[in-house]
């Protein structure tokens, strides 16, 4: 495929804005470590889906890095399409949000608190039944 | 920018600037990169229950995205909760209500985030409305797809009969109504905009299982199993659990799934060991009935509906049904299978079964899935060992014994398999599992038996004909007496045909009537025991063609017919004995009694073979294949090693007869036929029955059975058969030939022998004046009218028309020869002119026009020898009056005739003087 592209695709550089470099090092590096894994199937499976809630090992060890290099990592992966790194991230993030209240939560996204008291207490009466027993 | 190509999974509707500006502002405050609104949504996809509602807490926007009903679409869709059409219904209804009330700027304004719809305002509409529609659920709907929510107040019917979401087990709903949380999934509904809320509920009941089970340390120990105390009600708490962990993505899901399955497995096999036990004491309506109950709720049971089959008493207690060695019969001499015995078996084992499957619809919920595997699994390890066994037993002592258990034993399958009791439901599905098992039992044995069957009926055919040519070599020295019979042929193979007919259409009893055993014992015996009869037959068949017995006597011996069916038969022997007795003088060419034997011998075999016509696939089209295939051998060997021998045989008598050598013999017998003539035609007369006979029997056997089309032109049978007649017309048509030479050899001898000179030149002296033919014409007209008498109704009416002719024309060459050999007088006139009438008059009979404008001509030149010799004018012009002979004869040739005058050379010169001399006046 890259043959198809002609002398000037491969010679000139292709210029990535937006990904610093330690972040692409790291997306490379990623990358190096998965080359060889199976095509992702695109069906949705339930199995094949459920299998891939889980982190794999050597993930979780890429993913421990400070919340800033992981989201900029998310955003590397979101902007280069890669979707299996995207997926490994949002994962991750989804480990960190789980047991956290929702101030913690804010402050990890920094996100503002855009609710008055009683919305928030009403949002908490609607889902009374998914609250841990 | 590709990474924005990806559709987000949830929330993408919001205004994407709108929120990213947001973000931003927050992140000047702070250094922290922040996260695009999509890839949000697919955080929140990895994010388990309680997050996720936590996470609605933080903001507006992440509220908007969690509630989102396609999310919760999602979940309910993979527990099997969700009903695309059923929601689509309801959905339409409502926005049938809706869409006047809508205007598209409500809609827009309805998604609008920070207008203030999500806001402190709410709940919008009115609380009283919402506990009419679901009391359970304090949520509010959510804006998405949903219609703005107002206009659900006009079709609150709509959601009223809330059809409970049928799964896919159909669990009885009565069964678990005692307790709300064991069909919680049930009741379900697909209700757009309301997905959250259902799931809510399903949450509700059953998180606190799921998050018990797949945490607890001893799975027996878990929330499932000590909160309810039945088995079945844990069973269905088990299954739901199975499908609401399907919901579950968020991290360590598979993990947890594993943990359940492990937890389901336990008690899968915990339940399986009480079935057992259950089965083992005996305890049918107990335990059995609870586990098989609890296990079907829980995997449909399939692992105790294989214990059940496999380790199935009856199955296990085979041996007691019956030993393949008792079935041999060695009573009634040397190893006969005796077809009773097996049928013992079979009764025994259908007994067994009807207990099996009275246990089965006892305990099983469902035994329509029970059954079929049960009679399968009966097939495999019951039936088809025995079978085998058996059958191995049969071949080892004969083809006959072999062929006659193989379809015995078919039959007796089958009619266990109909008479086994049927589930209430799905009996077509059922008729096709008996028909399956019976294939599969008796496949392996088909092709090795079709074989056989072809073999054996070639075998005994070939063997049949053989003997018989055998005994006519024999026989051959020996005089052969011939039998005129006047009788009506036609009138008798009609009636001949008929009981033939009869007895074909007859079904060969494969097997005695089952009802009454004892009764039928007999016949039973006889058939199958198929060396008995064969013995018998032999006697019959070599004594009939035997030299020099009465043929009457040695006919009733054929009342031993292989057929066990009785009165039919016994007409049919009486009628072929008459028909044997007035075809006597054939019977050195080729036997009735051998090709009706022939052919029930086909039909037997036929018979059998065809039974496992009904069974699918390769083995059903075998079957067919076997029995056109039989016909085919019935033809060959019927017309090619019978017929057609004794048609050749025939021919060939025909062609070495010699009228003056066999005159002796023959003359002193008045009123007998040309000896080889009479038996050629009687010949044809029995090929044509015999054609009859293999017309009807494909007609009765091949159509009816559907293994041959008539109409197919391309089917071996239909070839055959059309070959086998063809053979028959030609062998005729040939053996015609030869017999109009032999016939009109004949008519001439007896001319020659016979006229006397004073018949048609009497001594004027001794003048007779008794007026009539002399004897040679009336015998020469007997003789000739026997023969072809006997053609009528024997073959094809053209080739009839067409000997008849030949036979006419020649006949008036040979008396016009003759006629010029005489020497007539005037007296002798009058003898001649009626033996010519008389030939004409018999010709007549044969309504050929051509035919009777020779023989009228030659009457009108019998004319001539009545005119007196002085009256030569006259005679002249009789002479050469042409169209008194219609062109038959010429002048010339009605001159020669006027030679044989007895007066001719003393009128010769007035007459030639008279014609010639008018001729010239004439010119």
């Amino acid at each position: 495929m890259i043959d198809d592209l002609g002398e000037a695709a491969t010679s000139e550089p292709i210029p990535i804005q937006n990904i610093n470099e330690a972040v692409l090092r790291k997306v490379i590096e990623w990358c190096t470590y998965h080359k060889g894994d199976p095509p992702a199937t695109n069906d949705d499976d339930n199995d094949v889906r459920k299998k891939t809630t889980d982190i794999d090992e050597w993930d979780q060890k890429f993913m421990q890095v400070d919340q800033e290099m992981l989201f900029e990592i998310i955003l590397a992966a979101n902007y280069l399409d890669i979707k299996a790194l995207l997926d490994v991230g949002c994962k991750t993030v989804a480990n960190m949000i789980k047991g956290k209240s929702p101030e913690e939560i804010r402050k990890t996204f920094n996100i503002q608190n855009d609710f008055t008291p009683e919305e928030e207490d009403q949002i908490r009466r609607e889902n009374e039944w998914a609250e841990d027993r | 920018m590709s990474g924005f190509k990806r559709a987000p999974v949830a929330g993408g509707r919001a205004p994407r600037k709108d929120p990213l500006a947001s973000l931003k502002m927050a992140s000047m405050m702070d250094t922290k990169p922040v996260l695009p609104a999509e890839i949000i949504a697919r955080i929140v996809d990895y994010l388990a229950v309680p997050d996720l509602i936590r996470f609605a807490q933080v903001s507006q926007r992440m509220r908007e995205m969690v509630y989102d009903d396609t999310r919760w679409v999602q979940r309910l869709r993979r527990m099997g909760c969700w009903n695309e059409v059923e929601a689509r219904k309801r959905a339409e209804s409502l926005r049938g209500v809706a869409h006047n009330v809508t205007t598209p700027t409500a809609k827009r304004k309805s998604r609008n985030p920070s207008i203030a719809v999500n806001g402190s305002d709410r709940p919008p509409p009115s609380p009283k409305l919402l506990d009419t529609l679901q009391p359970t659920v304090n949520g509010t709907p959510q804006t998405g797809q949903m219609t703005p929510f107002k206009n659900v107040s006009s079709v609150s019917d709509g959601f009223d009969p809330a059809p409970v979401m049928s799964s896919s087990t159909s669990k009885p709903v009565a069964a678990v109504g005692e307790h709300p949380n064991l069909s919680v999934l049930q009741h379900v509904r697909s209700v757009r905009g309301h997905a959250r809320q259902e799931y809510g509920k399903v949450f509700r009941v059953l998180a606190p299982y799921y998050n018990d089970a797949v945490s607890s340390e001893h799975p027996m120990r878990c929330m499932v199993f000590t909160s309810h105390s039945s088995p079945e009600d844990q069973a269905y708490i088990l299954t739901q659990l199975q499908r609401f962990a399907k919901s579950d993505l968020s991290p360590g899901a598979y993990a947890r799934s594993e943990r359940l399955t492990e937890v389901v497995s336990i008690f899968d096999t915990a339940a399986l060991l009480e079935f057992r036990k259950g089965y083992e004491e005996g305890d049918i309506d107990g335990k059995m009935r609870e586990f098989a109950h609890v296990l079907h709720t829980l995997n449909g049971g399939q692992s105790n509906v294989e214990l059940y089959v496999h380790h199935n008493h009856l199955v296990l207690s085979k041996d007691k049904l019956g030993n393949p060695g008792d079935c041999i019969d060695y009573a009634s001499g040397h190893g006969q299978v005796s077809l009773e015995r097996t049928q013992h078996f079979f009764d025994r084992l259908q007994t067994a079964y009807s207990a099996e499957h009275a246990v089965i619809e006892r305990v099983f919920p469902s035994p329509s899935v029970v059954v079929p595997k049960l009679l399968e699994h009966i097939g495999q390890v019951v039936l088809s060992p025995y079978l085998t066994s058996l059958f191995d037993e049969a071949h080892s002592r004969g083809m006959e014994v072999y062929l006659m258990t193989v379809s015995g034993t078919f039959a007796q399958t089958q009619n266990l398999l109909s008479e086994l009791p049927k589930p209430e439901c799905g009996y077509e599905e059922y008729k096709i599992v008996t028909s399956k098992v019976a294939s599969n039992v008796f496949e392996p044995h088909l092709d090795l038996y079709l074989a056989e069957e072809l073999a054996f009926f070639k075998h005994t055919s070939e063997a049949e004909v053989e003997q018989w040519d055998r005994a006519l070599s024999e026989q051959a020295a020996s005089t052969e007496t011939f039998l005129m019979s006047n009788i009506n042929r036609q009138a008798d193979k009609k009636d001949f045909m008929s009981s033939f007919k009869k007895v074909v259409m007859m079904p060969v009893n494969i097997l005695p009537s089952f009802p009454a055993l004892s009764s039928s014992k007999s016949t039973a015996k006889a058939l199958v025991n198929g060396e008995n009869t064969n013995t018998q037959k032999h006697d019959s068949r070599s004594s009939t063609p035997a030299p020099g017995t009465n043929p009457v006597s040695s006919n009733p011996l054929r009342s031993v017919t292989p057929l066990p069916v009785e009165a039919p038969t016994t007409e049919l022997a009486a009628k072929v004995a008459l028909m044997t007795s007035k075809l006597e003088n054939i019977r050195s060419l080729f036997s009735i009694e051998v090709a009706l034997s022939l052919v029930h011998r086909a039909k037997a075999s036929l018979e059998r073979a065809a039974q496992f016509r009904p069974l699918d696939g390769a083995p059903g089209q075998a079957a067919k294949q076997q029995c056109s295939a039989i016909y085919v051998t019935l033809l060959q060997i019927l017309g090619t090693r019978h017929v057609k021998a004794g048609f050749d045989k025939a021919v060939n008598h025909l062609g070495d007869y010699n009228p003056r050598q066999a005159g002796a013999d023959t003359s002193s017998e008045p009123g007998q036929g040309v000896a080889p003539l009479t038996t050629f035609l009687e010949l044809v007369n029995v090929g044509d029955l015999i054609q009859q006979m293999l017309d009807v029997f494909f007609e009765s056997e091949l159509i009816r059975l559907g293994i041959a089309n008539r109409d197919d032109f391309l089917d071996p049978a239909v070839k055959e058969k059309k070959k086998f007649e063809q053979m028959l017309d030609e062998r005729v048509a040939a053996g015609l030939g030869k017999g109009i030479d032999v016939l009109m050899d004949e008519v001439e001898y007896m001319c020659a022998t016979t006229q006397q000179p004073s018949d048609y030149n009497p001594d004027p002296n001794n003048a007779n004046l008794d007026i009539g033919p002399t004897p040679t014409a009336k015998k020469v007209i007997e003789l000739v009218g026997t023969h072809t008498s006997m053609l009528h109704g024997s073959t094809d009416k053209t080739l009839l028309d067409v000997f008849s002719s030949e036979v006419g024309l020649r006949l008036f060459t040979t008396l016009t020869k003759h006629l010029k050999r005489q020497r007539i007088s005037t007296t002798g006139a009058l003898p001649l002119l009626s033996d010519l009438s008389a030939y004409a008059s018999y010709i007549s009979t044969l309504r050929n026009n051509d035919l009777n404008s020779y023989f009228t001509a030659l009457r009108e030149v019998g004319q001539l020898y009545l005119i007196e010799g002085g009256e030569a004018e006259e005679m002249a012009g009789i002479i050469a009056d042409a169209e008194r002979y219609r062109g038959v004869f010429t002048v010339e040739e009605v001159l020669e005739f006027a030679e044989r005058r007895r007066d001719w050379l003393l009128v010769k010169g007035r007459v030639e003087g008279a014609m010639y001399g008018r001729g010239c006046v004439v010119m």
